[in-house]
């Protein structure tokens, strides 16, 4: 054990002088290898920032059936009715809003109170607001049954009110898979960074691995100098790609705060958390070591 | 120690360079090497060595059949034999105490140990003076005995060296020789393949002639002869 052990701290010792002896080379190979990781990490980034403000916003998809003005008194009751009893299989909870009480919860609002009071009557209609049962096509029988109800008589407007979430999920749906390509050709990018980093160092070593093997090294002796190389530039890189990506979330957050606060909102671009993050680096140093040893094993037979 | 039966070598399908060698080394032994160039001599010493295998015929050395060993053990068995080739093979990215210390890396011994180590073998060949040296500030006697230091630095139990004293006025020769005769005296077995027979003659207790297709052994004729 301890035998393995010393093997192992001079493996990182000649990896270490390596490193230093090409010190310009070495930088410039951490540099490619942190850039290209730096993209789906803004990527990850971007992910993890929208996706619990879509969870928030994703309420019950709700349709709200919106009477003429001019509608008879008890119209919204029979809507409601029709609703539950024609639409029972797709629609759970079904509720009326009267003009009254869609004002008094209007006046509630004091930013609405004094453009109320100037108008002579009541401008709000009554209206029915159904909550749709869960599921994937919602977006579509959403639709379906907005066109439906929108010829009934006496309706004004249907208004699906989460329909937007809906395109945003679908959208970070659409994300997370180019997210993944992406991260995939990353992967690929790195993958053969360091097989050619590796092939180059085992070109140049190609005197030492001959000595190494003369006086009796083992193969793993041999390699573990390889791993060792891949596996720690891939872990600076991916350590450096996290400062890049800090770094650039600065600009991107200034920005999209300005364009949040226009609305009335708070949003900020965040990394992912810490535990994904060391597992991402984690990964990326297992790449590395396994592109460097499938590099050392094709280049140094000889 | 060493043992060869009926070993034949040949490269791809070429003709024989080693025909039908058996011979045995025991412990101990100061073996010379002759014959011309291209006989086989590097070869036969690198097939002792584990770095060359045979074509035919079994090969066995401290104890294993070279033929039956693993690509995993291969290592381990080259560890118990030091060896010097023609070219001396030095890293010249390092100093003289750093190739020495190689080995030991190898082997996975202890830093002090090693350099203690490392110490005493450049000690025993005249170096220590030179540790610190990058080998191509050296002489060629001297990296040629700084190649022998790291031979034996592991402590084998056999050396082989191919011509170790070619290119080399004759008093470094000689300084060379003595190292190689000093380590016998401790129960090396040492297997030198050379062309200067007289020089030879004046160090070893055996000698192997090899000739295209015709393999010597003068202990045997010596033996038939008394």
């Amino acid at each position: 054990m301890k035998t393995l052990l010393r093997q192992h701290r001079y493996a990182l010792a000649v990896t270490l002088r390596r490193l230093a002896a090409q010190p310009f080379s070495s930088l410039a190979n951490l540099l490619v290898i942190a850039l290209a990781l730096s993209l789906p990490l803004l990527g990850a980034s971007l992910l993890v920032s929208v996706e619990p403000v879509a969870r928030q916003l994703s309420v019950t998809p709700e349709l709200t059936v919106f009477l003429k003005t001019d509608a008879a008194g008890n119209l919204a009751e029979q809507i409601a009715k029709r609703i539950r009893n024609e639409y029972a299989d797709q629609t759970g909870a079904v509720r009326i809003m009267t003009k009254e009480r869609a004002l008094t919860e209007l006046r509630a609002n004091p930013a609405w109170d004094q453009a109320l009071k100037v108008l002579p009557g009541n401008p709000l209609p009554d209206a029915v607001i159904v909550t749709l049962t869960a599921g994937d096509d919602l977006a579509l029988r959403a639709d379906r049954l907005a066109q439906s109800w929108r010829k009934w008589a006496g309706v004004d407007l249907v208004q699906l009110d989460s329909a937007w979430v809906q395109r945003l999920e679908a959208l970070l749906r659409f994300a997370r898979i180019g997210l993944m390509l992406l991260a995939l050709s990353v992967a690929l990018v790195v993958l053969a960074t360091v097989f050619n980093t590796v092939r180059m160092q085992a070109l140049s070593q190609r005197e030492e691995i001959g000595v190494a093997r003369l006086v009796g090294a083992t193969e793993a002796f041999v390699r573990r100098p390889f791993l060792y190389l891949g596996a720690m530039t891939c872990t600076l890189a991916a350590l450096i790609s996290i400062g890049v990506a800090r770094l650039a979330l600065i600009p991107l957050n200034s920005a999209v705060s300005s364009l949040a606060r226009s609305y009335d909102a708070d949003f900020m671009l965040m990394l992912p958390a810490a535990p994904a993050l060391l597992i991402a680096v984690i990964a990326v140093a297992a790449l590395g070591a396994l592109s460097a040893r499938w590099s050392v094993q094709r280049n140094t037979r000889f | 120690m060493i043992e060869f039966k009926h070993v034949f070598k040949s490269y791809g399908q070429g003709r024989n360079i080693l025909s039908d060698l058996t011979f045995r080394v025991k412990a101990g032994e100061f073996i010379f090497v002759a014959g011309p160039s291209g006989a086989g001599k590097s070869t036969l010493l690198k097939m002792i060595g584990g770095l060359e295998p045979s074509s035919r015929g079994s090969i066995q050395v401290n104890g294993q059949r070279l033929d039956a060993l693993s690509a995993r053990a291969r290592p381990y068995l080259r560890r118990a034999v030091g060896v010097i080739l023609q070219d001396t093979h030095l890293l010249y990215d390092r100093s003289a105490i750093d190739n020495v210390l190689l080995p030991l890396a190898v082997a996975g011994l202890a830093p002090d140990l090693s350099r203690a180590r490392a110490r005493a073998a450049l000690e025993k060949v005249g170096l220590s003076s030179k540790e610190e040296m990058n080998p191509i500030e050296l002489s060629g006697g001297e990296q040629q005995r700084l190649a022998i230091a790291r031979a034996i630095v592991n402590r084998p139990a056999i050396l082989i060296a191919d011509e170790p004293t070619a290119n080399l006025d004759r008093v470094t020769a000689h300084k060379i020789m003595s190292v190689f005769r000093d380590f016998n005296r401790v129960g090396v077995t040492t297997l030198i393949a050379s062309h200067d027979e007289a020089l030879m003659g004046e160090y070893a207790t055996r000698s192997f002639r090899i000739e295209p297709g015709k393999f010597t052994d003068h202990a045997a004729i010596d033996e038939a002869g008394r």
